[in-house]
């Protein structure tokens, strides 16, 4: 174990320890309660140390994840059999080695995560707290000035609040980029009382995260948001629409507008001024398409949620057709921000066409999955490879989704693509909430779009024809070619109907549907092509177009295929090489996907 | 002889009019706390057993807390399927007839979200995540073999009421893909063999792998 | 305000939708889920048309796009005809046993498609029916589920006790898709069974009772036993004009 340098304040610790989902579900209430219990009897007292629970690092491949302050020690995987070892290098001033996050590629350890390749280059604002503090307890959002954006917005005039907002550049996070201070602009004109405040809190695209991490780990920041917006156009009450499935988020934002109103921060007369302003957390009921504004808004009314034509925005007849804001929760998050450092800041981080950073979650097949914070403009390639470590398993890189089910994807060739609203739109995909699916060559891109599609149709509210028949036949399409099927009119069909679906459909659920088709078709049509025309999946994954077979050349015998097979498909003595009973194997890929010698091929 | 429905609207009626004389709506608190005290109405003859007005009782209290608005609907129904896992076909009419809107509008929203059920969910309900990422890591697999195992697809419950299945989108933990949660309890980096394995912890009967 | 459709010029009231101001003007633009009694609801899309505004040019759904400005409009081009023949395709591929959609499958030249589960159905979601059921007050049939899965139906597809019998939802659907089972002096919607009253005229069995209530709260009147059928209240009515000429002269 390697010796610290000594400093003032040994005695006293703080134990962080990461309670955002992707830990807990890797046991870390168990290592929390473990410490907690191990600290408070007799060995552990001599250790001066006290546990908070926390919000997401972003680190969540490595977690559970343990911090410790003020000496700046990062524990990544940290189970409960750990815990003795941590308390006793507390009392030692060591380091336990083992539990240091390594770097895949140099294999160097690392102290501190703020050293690491994954978070050095972030530059964190929506994220600024999450990891550092208790989200139930006020006082660590007092103590990283929590609260003081709003004192400042108080004291300003709602139109200088507003310029405020419009200077900064700030473009919605939620995945429509429209410029947020124009949104409040043109609601705070409309004539029309009561106004209303609403946080989308429903995030639907499957793989993102963000919106779950920052309503779980810094719930504040997105009151303090939407309390400077009330301000801002003269709003009487707020809600927040949060996922059915967020149960924990549901719970701490709920915790922190109790403690908001204590303290007086909600409710009448906020902090002395004139304002009176309220939020209510209202749940979703399990629907991806009530991410959509006005179906939100009908959801919130007690209806089905189902859009309607946005021609007239909610900000001029929104909830109960009264002027309404909606914005994302990573929206709201950077509000405080502005106000607090002021737009120039803000401004100054980012392009020309979009400022300040975005939060993404990098998940798929990349090392380092989690979240991440980078400013607007850094590369595709920064985030995959310096940021995420790469692909795992020496496999290549295919293609990263971005923007979800209304997004695309980007193939290898435009990896230094700065990440920016314009710029991904004009590749033919969207920022969208800020997903970033990495693909590698074990991915069928076919097979991405008809999840893709699959999904949708699942979630299609059913109103409109375009949407509702229009993508039930693109997944029957896309069905057909994964099972071998296919024809090329089919793709011909894809592509006209797409115009369509495209073109007509009510909202953008059904107008954005047709993205991963068509982006996988621009991009990997010969994928398309092979299952068409070769019968076969290349990437492995079809399975009625896929034949696993083992290359006795490459084979060293090692057996790790045969213990992982769960239909006993793969026979083969010691040293041997081993062979694949194509009659039992039911291409689950376990084999190809552990296989260290690339010995498992695809026909 | 009366049925269920007649039974219970009399005994809302008898409850109602120690409230609230003429009309026949049900004042509820909301927030200020103020949970309806429900007592036997005078003159009201019924056979309902105690069970039975135990469930009752509960599913009013449920729909009874929350103000008489259209818009609580989805709170209301929230609550109740955490209560009884599923929509019972009363608790749906006394949360129409609390929020004054037709029953059509009710049962419209129960069957367009997701989160609720018409019918019991299992003891153990599986939700197999399908996320992008554990979809691309291999959860197609566990459903297929929770399918093998148990022969129920997703939005299923086996004939015996143990288990059910859902797939859902995403559960934040994409890290330990692909990812199966059963009854709150999440199971990380998932296989097939795994998949076995959990169903055995729950109790449920698995045959091994047969040769063809 | 002046707008211009297929280079006509005309003049539109702020917040009136595209599609009232062109059917005002004789232009016939289609549609399948539009109606009078309640305005356009942007669920077909097959009103769609180009408003060019500003130097950019979009597609819109007329029965729901309120004019709002001076814009051009051109309610055909190849895309909009495109999206028409597929719209159609994609509700004969739902509902190929509608007479209606086969008509219009013709008359649209559709490219061929393939045929979905149900031979039989007719329905094409169009939701005239929930309309009117709502605008009635009853609620009786709403669109139940989501996606393709979603259809018209009671609650628990059984009777409902919100059902009149009105028939307004068999009535106005286009497509036929409502069955109504009649017999001498009853019928049968929606699994519910209705008897009728008799004409205090000439005997006929012609409307149901549940809906004769609903009536007679709307008039506040009790109506029962001295209702006509709509032939005996004409001739009634034609009496009555008769009898004031006879009375003049």
């Amino acid at each position: 174990m390697s010796q610290l340098p000594t400093e003032n304040n040994m005695n006293s610790r703080m134990i962080l320890v990461c309670c955002g989902t992707g830990c807990q579900a890797s046991g870390s209430l168990d290592v929390l309660a473990s410490l907690r219990s191990l600290l408070a009897s007799d060995t552990g007292t001599a250790v001066q140390a006290s546990t908070k629970s926390t919000g997401c690092n972003g680190l969540c491949e490595k977690g559970p994840l343990v911090k410790i302050l003020p000496d700046d020690i990062t524990y990544c995987q940290v189970t409960v059999e750990d815990v003795p070892d941590i308390v006793k290098s507390l009392q030692d001033g060591t380091l336990v080695q083992r539990l240091l996050y390594r770097d895949p590629v140099t294999k160097q350890h690392y102290r501190s995560h703020h050293e690491t390749g994954f978070y050095k280059k972030q530059h964190k604002l929506a994220l600024r707290n999450i990891g550092e503090i208790d989200p139930a307890d006020i006082r660590d959002y007092l103590d990283r000035r929590g609260y003081q954006a709003l004192r400042k917005a108080l004291a300003m005039s709602p139109a200088q609040v507003i310029d405020e907002v419009l200077a900064s550049g700030l473009r919605g996070r939620g995945g429509g980029g429209f410029p947020t201070g124009r949104k409040w602009k043109s609601c705070a004109v409309v004539d029309h009382a009561p106004r209303y405040v609403i946080c989308n809190g429903d995030e639907g695209d499957p793989g993102a995260f963000m919106d779950r991490s920052i309503m779980e780990g810094d719930p504040h920041t997105v009151l303090e948001g939407m309390i400077i917006c009330a301000h801002a156009i003269g709003a009487s009450a707020g809600f927040i629409y949060v996922r059915d499935e967020y149960d924990l988020a549901v719970v701490n934002l709920n915790q922190a507008i109790r403690d908001a109103r204590a303290a007086g921060y909600l409710g009448n007369h906020i902090q002395g001024s004139g304002l009176d302003f309220d939020i209510e957390v209202v749940r979703g009921g399990g629907a991806f398409v009530c991410g959509e504004e006005t179906a939100l808004i009908a959801s919130i009314e007690g209806n089905p949620g189902e859009p309607r034509d946005k021609y007239v925005f909610p900000t001029a007849k929104g909830l109960w057709g009264q002027p309404t804001v909606i914005n994302n929760v990573e929206t709201w998050a950077n509000v405080p921000v502005i106000i607090d450092r002021g737009a120039a800041e803000f401004a100054a981080i980012g392009t020309a066409g979009s400022k300040g950073t975005k939060v993404f979650s990098l998940v798929g097949k990349v090392v380092n999955t989690g979240l991440v914070e980078v400013p607007m403009g850094t590369t595709l390639r920064e985030i995959i490879f310096d940021i995420g470590g790469g692909i795992p398993k020496g496999r290549r890189f295919k293609a990263v989704q971005t923007g979800g089910p209304s997004g695309g994807c980007i193939p290898a060739n435009l990896l230094d693509l700065a990440v920016d609203f314009d710029s991904l739109t004009a590749a033919g995909s969207m920022m969208g909430s800020g997903g970033l699916i990495v693909m590698d060559d074990r991915t069928c891109m076919v097979e991405v779009a008809r999840y893709y599609v699959n999904f949708l149709a699942g979630e299609s509210c059913g109103k409109c024809t375009p949407c509702r028949e229009g993508i039930s036949l693109m997944l029957e399409i896309l069905t057909r070619i994964t099972e071998g099927h296919g024809t090329i009119a089919d793709l011909d069909l894809l592509e006209n109907l797409s115009a369509t679906v495209q073109a007509a459909s009510l909202c953008a659920l059904g107008r954005t549907a047709p993205n991963p088709v068509l982006s996988t078709l621009k991009y990997f049509r010969d994928e398309y092509l092979a299952h068409i025309i070769d019968h076969r999946c290349p990437a492995g994954v079809c399975k009625e177009l896929t034949e696993f077979y083992i290359d006795a050349d490459l084979c060293t015998g090692c057996g790790l295929c045969r213990k992982k097979c769960p239909a006993d498909a793969v026979t083969g003595e010691k040293k041997q090489p081993h062979v694949i009973d194509a009659a039992k194997c039911i291409k689950c890929g376990e084999c190809i996907n552990n296989c260290r010698f690339q010995a498992v091929k695809i026909r | 002889m009366m049925n269920i429905r007649q039974a219970l609207k009399l005994f809302l009626q008898a409850c109602c009019a120690r409230r609230v004389p003429d009309s026949g709506a049900c004042p509820a608190g909301g927030e200020s706390g103020h949970t309806y005290a429900c007592t036997k109405g005078d003159g009201a003859e019924m056979a309902v057993d105690p069970q039975q007005a135990a469930v009752q009782h509960s599913m009013e209290r449920i729909v009874w807390q929350y103000p008489p608005e259209q818009r609580y609907i989805l709170a209301i129904m929230q609550d109740l399927q955490k209560e009884f896992n599923y929509l019972p076909r009363e608790a749906l009419s006394l949360t129409a007839d609390h929020v004054q809107v037709p029953l059509g509008k009710v049962y419209s929203m129960a069957t367009f979200y997701k989160a609720f059920s018409l019918t019991p969910r299992g003891r153990i309900n599986f939700k197999a995540c399908d996320g992008t990422a554990c979809h691309i890591k291999g959860s197609l697999v566990i459903i297929d073999e929770l399918h093998k195992c148990l022969g129920i697809k997703p939005g299923e419950t086996t004939a015996d009421g143990e288990f059910s299945l859902e797939t859902v989108n995403c559960l934040g933990a994409c890290a330990i893909a692909p990812v199966l949660v059963a009854n709150h309890k999440v199971h990380a980096k998932v296989t097939a063999t795994a998949v076995r394995e959990i169903i055995k912890t729950y109790g449920g009967r698995v045959d091994e792998p047969v040769a063809n | 305000m002046k707008i211009i459709i297929d280079g006509i010029e005309t003049t539109a009231s702020p917040g009136e939708t595209l599609l009232d101001v062109a059917r005002g003007l004789g232009i016939r633009i289609p549609t399948l889920c539009y109606h009078e009694a309640f305005g356009g609801k942007g669920v077909c899309r097959l009103c769609m048309v180009e408003v060019i505004a500003g130097g950019s040019a979009r597609l819109v759904a007329s029965c729901t796009y309120p004019v709002t400005g001076e814009i051009e409009v051109r309610t055909t081009t190849p895309e909009i005809e495109q999206i028409r023949r597929n719209i159609i395709m994609l509700l004969h591929r739902r509902a190929p046993g509608s007479e209606f959609i086969q008509d219009l499958y013709r008359e649209y030249g559709c490219p061929g498609s393939v045929p979905a589960a149900d031979p039989d159905e007719r329905c094409i979601m169009c939701r005239l029916c929930t309309n009117a059921c709502e605008t009635l007050g009853a609620c009786a049939i709403t669109a139940v589920s989501r996606g393709t899965d979603k259809r018209i139906d009671t609650p628990y597809g059984e009777a409902s006790p919100d059902c009149i019998g009105c028939c307004a939802c068999a009535e106005i659907c286009p497509t036929k898709a409502i069955d109504v089972v009649r017999t001498a002096d009853h019928y049968a919607i929606w699994n519910k069974e209705f008897d009728m009253e008799r004409c205090a005229g000439c005997g006929r069995p012609f409307i149901s009772r549940p809906y004769q209530a609903h009536i007679s709260e709307l008039v506040g009147q009790e109506l029962s036993g001295e209702q006509l059928c709509p032939v005996c209240r004409k001739k009634q009515a034609g009496g009555v004009i008769a009898d004031v000429h006879r009375n003049r002269s």
